[in-house]
């Protein structure tokens, strides 16, 4: 069994009791997770407008180590939470996501960012059109229907052209936006997902995975501004941000490369 | 180098010896390191009190003064020894990362198995 495996392969890196654990979950369809990091004044409603929008999807919330009171919140509304006992990041708590869904077995994962930016009643459809279209992944994309960045800040303007080029040059697709946190992720991806380390599953993810040949594309969404809590970006990390996703990017090319060179040996 | 150089050098290293023992028997100092440190610390001395290696190792580095060469190589060693520490912390933060999440799914699958049931 593909999961046993991979448990087996952590087991040496402190997950015994989940590496001998027999998954016997029943087969569920789809798991809606929403990462929140420090979102007391928006995670009650967004979780209330996905309930209502998705009552046939099963819903995970992923505490990453918050501060604030969001933990209690939570816990009133009684929904099922992985917490982070303390804060790992974005990209690990997609990570948390990614490895929950394979353990219990879901088809696909929609993953939504808890700051109210994305808007619940658009998943159905992104969901529908990731069914219909065959893709591994499918973003929810804000400006792949204009194909322009009109309205966002220059300086984000330029990140987005640039890593937008840069996923072109290297895989021959254009992909609009690749910072999206709407996304839906099909469960042949879960295990390359939980293979490889992304910083924040954005352009360096989507080079990985069109570089090991999955089917990655953008569906329309429309996206309001953040009007309450904060950004999980610091000035520090506009500079450190592109680096980094530089540099994975890279690497998930000679990563994909030795994977699919080790799949056809 | 002088007799009272290699003499200094020699005292400096022994002492090093001395500490990284001591901390390795108190279980401060993971034994791993320690045979990193020591390993080094002896070649050092070794270098040191044989002219002819520490006049080899000049010639190979391409230095013209014995105490560039060693600088060099101390300065390697700091490098090597920084990655290697960085490599440890990393693989220290992995694990941790994965017990976190281990946690973190265990608790949300055993709060999913009681809603599901809540529900019906």
């Amino acid at each position: 069994m593909k999961l046993e495996r991979i448990l087996r392969d952590h087991r040496g890196d402190g997950l015994p009791g989940l590496a001998m654990q027999t998954i016997t979950a029943p087969k569920r369809r789809v798991l809606i997770a929403i990462p929140a990091y420090n979102e007391e004044a928006t995670l009650g409603e967004v979780i209330s407008r996905v309930r209502a929008a998705t009552p046939e999807f099963d819903l995970l919330i992923i505490n990453d180590g918050s501060q604030d009171n969001s933990g209690q919140i939570l816990k009133q509304l009684q929904v099922t939470t992985a917490t982070h006992l303390c804060n790992l990041g974005y990209g690990r708590t997609i990570q948390t996501a990614v490895k929950y869904a394979l353990c219990c077995d879901y088809e696909a994962l929609i993953t939504l960012d808890a700051d109210g930016q994305h808007q619940p009643e658009e998943i159905r459809g992104l969901f529908q059109e990731f069914v219909n279209g065959g893709w591994d992944v499918l973003i929810g994309s804000r400006h792949v229907n204009r194909q322009t960045y009109s309205g966002v800040p220059l300086g984000r303007q330029m990140g987005m052209r640039l890593f937008s080029i840069l996923v072109k040059s290297t895989t021959g697709k254009r992909v609009y936006d690749t910072s999206s946190g709407l996304k839906v992720i099909g469960r042949n991806v879960f295990e390359p997902l939980t293979y490889w380390h992304f910083i924040d599953f954005h352009a360096e993810a989507i080079v990985y995975l069109l570089r090991l040949g999955y089917q990655v594309g953008e569906y329309p969404i429309s996206v309001a501004t953040r009007t309450k809590g904060k950004s999980m970006y610091s000035a520090l990390s506009h500079f450190k941000y592109p680096l980094k996703t530089l540099l994975m990017i890279l690497l998930g090319i000679v990563q994909a490369g030795l994977t699919r060179r080790g799949n056809r040996q | 180098m002088t007799f009272q150089g290699i003499l200094i050098l020699d005292l400096i290293a022994l002492a090093l010896l001395l500490w990284v023992g001591n901390l390795v028997r108190r279980g401060s100092l993971y034994v791993g390191y320690g045979v990193v440190f020591i390993m080094t610390t002896l070649g050092v001395m070794l270098i040191l009190s044989v002219p002819q290696l520490l006049a080899v190792i000049v010639r190979v580095v391409g230095a013209v003064f014995p105490v560039s060469a060693l600088t060099l190589l101390a300065l390697c060693f700091i490098v090597f020894m920084l990655i290697y520490i960085l490599t440890q912390v990393t693989v220290l933060s992995n694990r941790l990362t994965l017990l976190i999440q281990g946690l973190a799914i265990q608790q949300a699958r055993e709060a999913g198995e009681t809603e599901r049931e809540w529900r019906g």
